[in-house]
């Protein structure tokens, strides 16, 4: 009996933890007011990466290989203070239970920004920036199942232009 | 002595007989085992009557926590119908993604030239000038 009260508590506890990711935040935040939110859903991704020829700028970065890898874009920017601030503990929080690994960090006049990272050796699948000034909180995350080495390449090719 | 199979074998009044025949020596600790089987039965006869509306609730809870999970956590709606806007809003990611590690990558270079400075300085107070000609 008590076997199986631990069985449905950890499936409860892991469902919870489940429930922890980008979309949830994006959900809890986006319809709120003062709230910037975009979501680009796989299925827009699908359609992006069909599209033969598209153009890019020059200056700009080719996202083409990495189009297709992408699952989901979930962004937001709050610049309400006390709402800010609970998408900024939210996202850390879920940084925490998600095992993301801290890929890059900034702080500047009290300005912070911070890349996260979760997967292997050779596929991110998921990345994550928060990224605060003054007031406003900035929260980027992209799912998928994108190589590593591409998208080391496109931030270094994107940061050289 | 009789055995198991035996005994199973007999009627109830060919048991009831027996019972009555007081020739037949009872031994001490019978009654006593009797009790504990007895109450061993019963305890295991509750734990079976309890297994099945508890395996249920169990099951009614995973069912819940999975519907509570799928209803509160939907699929959002696209912000974009036109995927060329969605690709230029991929693209401002990107390059806001970059601008931060170009940021932290000056940030890096500043202070190995600050880090540079500090090493001339250090060498021309202690060591004599021909050794930082360079």
């Amino acid at each position: 009996m008590q076997k199986l009260y631990t069985l449905v508590v950890l499936l409860l506890v892991s469902l919870a933890a489940y429930a922890q990711d980008g979309r949830s935040i994006y959900n809890k935040y986006s319809d709120l007011a003062n709230v910037e939110a975009v979501y680009i859903s796989p299925a827009m991704f699908r359609l992006i990466g069909k599209i033969p020829d598209m153009p890019v700028e020059e200056g700009s970065v080719n996202l083409g290989p990495i189009i297709k890898t992408l699952s989901g874009l979930y962004i937001l920017s709050i610049k309400e203070d006390q709402v800010a601030q609970n998408l900024a503990d939210d996202v850390n929080r879920f940084i925490q239970k998600g095992q993301y690994e801290l890929l890059m960090e900034a702080k500047d006049n009290g300005e912070v920004m911070r890349m996260y990272t979760v997967g292997d050796d050779f596929v991110v699948n998921s990345f994550v920036m928060l990224a605060r000034e003054n007031d406003e909180v900035n929260f980027i995350c992209l799912d998928g199942t994108i190589p590593r080495d591409q998208l080391e390449a496109l931030i270094a090719d994107a940061a050289s232009n | 002595m009789k055995s198991i199979d035996e005994i199973t074998r007999l009627s109830a009044e060919d048991l009831e007989r027996i019972s009555l025949d007081e020739s037949i020596p009872v031994p001490e600790e019978l009654p006593g085992k009797v009790r504990e089987a007895v109450a061993a039965t019963a305890g295991q006869a509750n734990r079976r009557r309890w297994i099945l509306p508890s395996g249920i609730a169990a099951a009614v809870a995973v069912l819940v926590a999975v519907g509570l999970t799928l209803t509160r956590n939907p699929e959002p709606k696209d912000t974009f119908d036109d995927p060329y806007l969605a690709y230029a809003e991929v693209e401002k990611v990107f390059s806001k993604i970059s601008g931060a590690v170009a940021y932290g990558a000056e940030k890096v270079n500043e202070s190995e030239q600050t880090l540079d400075k500090f090493s001339y300085w250090k060498c021309k107070s202690f060591i004599p000038s021909w050794c930082c000609s360079s």
